[in-house]
């Protein structure tokens, strides 16, 4: 908790023009993530979650997208900046892993070549020190015989080995902060829990800060130290990952946690599914977004908006007018 | 829960031209008793979709027979293979590519009583309406929208109603779930349970989430690499499992729970070709256990508890009363953790 | 796949509005013009309009007037006449090549995309072999040998060249679509081959071929101007786009109207064409899901 804070998110709104109107993704979202930290980001389709880790890294098209609010990161504005600028602080501050490793590789140049780019243009190496250091990247993101798999092609790597160079051009640039969106959605259990042991273990020896953004709570459940949950682009609740687990008040966040099913359920276990569908953000209600599938919805919440109020002092926070009683014993 | 429904002997399919083979399904043997859930899952490329789809005879299987209620499939071609093959049916991974996007929603339920021409008029319309209704789409309101103005959730919701029109016997899901949201996704899986006990069906549940196979299965079975390893009830092979693939599967299943025990044997490695199959057991190069037996001698499925059997050489330990993962020990009393 | 949806996606979401996407008003105008184009051939001859091969020497390459609308040509026919007359000559060529093209090349195509196997391998080879003969010339060989040239023969040569072009795009477009998960749900619930080629394929490929169809009337009023020019189209004295053109070659410079108003004539229907072939084909893309 004392460490600096890397990441501070304020306000943060972003809103694409559409013909049908303006279409807001995210809607004033706030967090702040300390350095070393980790933060799981939860929400499903629509959520947000998806632009939201794209306006963090100052990803947009530049026509039809407004982002309002402040991204401060290590003291520098992202919301605004001109491309020079974010030029500076890809790689070297933040990075990105993408869901589809496939999409996120060039296909006709060699995996090693992909990062010594990024080694020689963002870190100034010359060429053999940049091939002498993309090996050793490939090694440490565990790619067997690194030396013979630098001259590889993407498509003649599996799923898995071509997301660990994905991870290993995000580390190129030593960044302070790894954004990975979905970065295992679309790989075998298997290779998915080596895929996230290979983050846990990167983040802890570079110390690095990483966002890691999934619709899957069993990949955030041990992997992140505090949580945010969105729906609708909006923050529903957040705080340490255990207590939004256990001690979880706002009543999304408990349904989508009862609709996951557990391995460790008894077969033929009923699942507690949300009804409705997931909203759309061209025509939301007034009031909470999750109002009309919320079981404890009142007359109020179709009205008012809630804000996020605090649940405790160790920065819980939910955005409810009927938040859930703390469940005493045996959490879900 | 005696009787079987359907009966899959040495189920074997091969993909390819000569010399570059591939075998996807490897002499693959199960039965399904009427009523019950079998849940199937593996990895990508196991063959899980591919015994799934030779059952059905979308793709030809290159040998072995499969039985429908005592009628030999794999016999039958033409309009008996055609009519036969209706009390089975089939529902897609893809919601969204399942539904013809030119056709409105009435039309696509309607399609197999078209066929069959089950059903004219205020009949047919009746029949369309109720299973609509049954799938949660109200057939009033959303009946006549074309299949791509719906959600994928609303589109999965129409291929069940498609799929129950002709009223089949067994309803095999590949990955039905696998693309939704999570909160749509137990929507589905609560709709095939109720509609499993309304119209007595019986399911295969092919997946790769081992929750959610786990959650609606009565038994399950594991295939790698285009064979079965281990088939049993779904609690007794979760909590104790006997092949070390299936334990090294269940391993990595995340769960959604922070006081969750990490758990640190992670299967390493990536599987091999189907082009080039290992010789005998086909997990031996990545098991840690493996021996020189395992890679001549192909192990069969033996039954190492009731209704619990495995293709290994050296099972795990099943321990009877299922206790806490943790516990369970390899056979020789080293875990797999030594080994990686 | 995942429960993500990307930039694009959420734009296009917002952008799709259920089948309210509209085709714009330079899309009827150009059907318009296609409809009045098409009317004025079938109705040629009892529209009030100048026999157009009837020479009149008091007014031999006359400008516009009041009396001749585009003037006369070196003989003192009526151009606008023989303009509209000329119209005939391309459109039945192109309507009646493509639809032997498409009524060989089409169904095949779809076939042999939905049967694959052997079927398709040969078909395939076969239709390759073809296309692989320079269509053009060996369209101006076939022409210049099978006198006397009539315009069913040129209809008859151009079709049949068309058939294996007309064959890979509707086989390319039906293979996209015989793939996906709900032909095979058709397939289990017992739809016979046809019932899933007329049901489930045509709807899909047909929006491709309307505009493909399109798009080969105008190659093919196009490829009729040429042979004209070459003069390997109909004979004289009968008036095409394509002839009054090459006619008009020599005197050029004399009477520049002679060449402009046939040329102007094929340049518009040719745009309307193409501008609603294509208008179309992104009008009807939605067997890739936008939802």
């Amino acid at each position: 908790m004392s460490e600096p804070t890397l990441l501070r998110v304020r306000e943060v709104t972003t809103t694409f023009d559409t013909p049908t109107g303006p279409l807001t993704a995210v809607d004033a979202v706030s967090f702040d993530l300390a350095a070393h930290e980790s933060l799981g980001v939860v929400g499903e389709s629509g959520s947000g979650k998806t632009v939201l880790s794209r306006t963090i890294m100052g990803l947009q098209p530049r026509r039809g997208v407004s982002v309002t609010g402040s991204v401060l990161l290590n003291g520098t504005e992202v919301v605004g900046a001109s491309e020079q600028a974010k030029r500076e602080l890809w790689g070297r501050q933040v990075a990105m892993v993408f869901q589809d490793p496939m999409t996120s590789l060039n296909p006709v140049v060699k995996v090693g070549k992909q990062i010594d780019e990024v080694l020689r243009v963002r870190l100034g190496m010359d060429r053999s020190a940049a091939r002498a250091r993309a090996i050793e990247l490939l090694e440490m993101v565990g790619i067997p015989a690194a030396a013979t798999r630098y001259s590889a092609y993407p498509h003649s790597l599996s799923g898995g080995m071509r997301q660990r160079v994905v991870i290993a051009i995000a580390l190129a640039g030593s960044p302070q902060l790894l954004l990975a969106d979905e970065p295992t959605t679309g790989l075998d259990v298997t290779i998915q829990a080596q895929i996230l042991n290979l983050l846990d273990e990167v983040q802890g020896r570079l110390g690095m800060s990483t966002i890691l953004v999934t619709h899957d709570l069993g990949v955030v459940a041990t992997r992140t130290r505090r949580l945010v949950v969105m729906y609708a682009g909006r923050v529903v609740e957040t705080g340490t990952t255990r207590d939004v687990f256990a001690r979880h008040r706002m009543p999304y966040t408990r349904a989508l946690l009862e609709s996951s099913p557990k391995v460790s359920n008894p077969s033929h276990t009923r699942l507690a599914a949300i009804p409705g569908r997931p909203p759309n953000l061209l025509d939301l209600p007034a009031g909470c977004a999750f109002a009309p599938r919320c079981a404890y919805a009142t007359e109020r919440c179709h009205h008012e908006r809630p804000v996020l109020e605090p649940a405790d002092e160790t920065g819980h926070l939910f955005a409810c007018f009927n938040p859930l009683p703390l469940r005493a014993a045996s959490p879900s | 829960m005696s009787e079987n429904l359907l009966s899959v002997r040495d189920l074997t399919v091969t993909f390819g031209p000569r010399g570059r083979r591939v075998s996807a399904v490897d002499g693959v043997s199960f039965d399904v008793a009427v009523g019950e859930t079998l849940g199937l899952v593996g990895e990508s490329g196991c063959g899980k979709s591919t015994t799934g789809r030779a059952l059905m005879r979308v793709v030809e299987p290159t040998s072995g027979t499969v039985t429908l209620e005592g009628l030999d499939l794999t016999a039958a071609s033409g309009r008996t293979l055609r009519e036969r093959r209706t009390a089975m049916q089939m529902i897609f991974q893809d919601p969204i590519s399942s539904l013809n996007p030119r056709r409105r929603a009435r039309d696509i339920v309607a399609e197999p009583l078209d066929c069959w021409k089950r059903a004219t008029g205020e009949e047919r319309r009746r029949i369309v309406d109720d299973l609509l209704t049954q799938v949660g789409i109200d057939p009033v309101a959303y009946g006549d929208r074309y299949a791509r103005q719906f959600s994928g959730g609303q589109c999965q919701r129409i291929s069940i109603a498609r799929a129950l029109a002709m009223r089949p016997k067994l309803l095999i899901c590949d990955e039905v779930v696998s693309a939704l949201d999570v909160s749509v996704q137990a929507q589905i899986l609560n709709l095939l349970e109720d509609l499993k006990a309304e119209y007595g069906l019986t399911l295969l549940f092919i997946a790769h989430d081992l929750a959610v196979v786990k959650n609606i299965s009565d038994r399950v079975a594991v295939m790698y690499l285009g064979r079965l390893c281990e088939i049993g009830p779904a609690d007794t092979l979760y909590a104790a499992p006997a092949h070390p693939y299936t334990r090294f599967l269940l391993g990595a299943a995340l769960e959604a729970d922070p006081e969750a025990p990490r758990r640190h044997e992670i299967l390493e490695g990536e599987p091999p070709s189907p082009l080039d199959p290992p010789s005998g057991c086909r997990f031996r190069t990545r098991c840690p256990f493996a021996t020189e037996r395992c890679a001549n001698e192909t192990p069969a499925l033996t039954e190492v508890a009731p209704g619990h059997r495995v293709a290994c050489h050296y099972p795990l330990r099943v321990t009877v009363t299922p206790g806490p993962a943790t516990t369970r020990t390899g056979p020789t009393g080293s875990g797999p953790s030594d080994a990686t | 796949m995942s429960s993500s949806l990307e930039l694009s996606e959420l734009v296009e979401e917002a952008t799709e509005t259920p089948d309210g996407r509209r085709l714009g008003v330079l899309f009827w105008l150009c059907v318009g013009w296609l409809a009045l184009n098409l009317l004025a051939a079938v109705l040629a001859n009892v529209l009030p309009l100048e026999n157009p091969l009837t020479q009149n020497y008091n007014a031999v390459n006359a400008g516009p007037s009041l009396h001749h609308l585009f003037g006369t040509d070196d003989l003192g026919r009526d151009i606008f006449s023989r303009v509209v007359f000329g119209s005939r000559v391309s459109i039945e060529a192109g309507l009646g090549s493509m639809v032997i093209g498409f009524g060989v090349g089409a169904p095949l195509g779809m076939l042999a995309a939905y049967r694959r196997g052997r079927f398709d391998q040969i078909l395939t080879v076969v239709m390759y072999v073809v296309l692989a003969f320079p269509a053009i010339i060996a369209t101006i060989a076939i022409l210049s040998f099978w006198t006397p040239r009539t315009l069913l023969k040129i209809i008859v040569v151009i079709g049949v060249a068309a058939i294996p072009l007309v064959y890979r795009v509707i086989r390319t477009a039906t293979l996209a679509v015989a793939t996906q998960d709900f032909v095979v749900a058709a397939r289990v619930q017992g739809a016979s081959d046809t019932r899933i080629l007329v049901r489930e394929l045509l709807p899909n490929v047909a929006p491709i071929a309307v505009s493909f169809l399109l798009i080969g009337v105008a190659t093919v009023v196009t490829l009729e101007g040429s042979l004209a020019f070459l003069g390997l189209s109909v004979a004289p004295p009968t008036p095409s786009w394509g002839n009054m053109i090459n006619e008009s070659r020599t005197i050029l410079q004399l009477n520049p109207w002679l060449a402009l108003f046939p040329a102007a004539a094929m340049c518009l229907f040719l745009l309307a064409l193409n501008f609603i072939g294509d208008r179309l084909r992104t009008h009807f893309d939605v067997t890739e899901g936008k939802l």
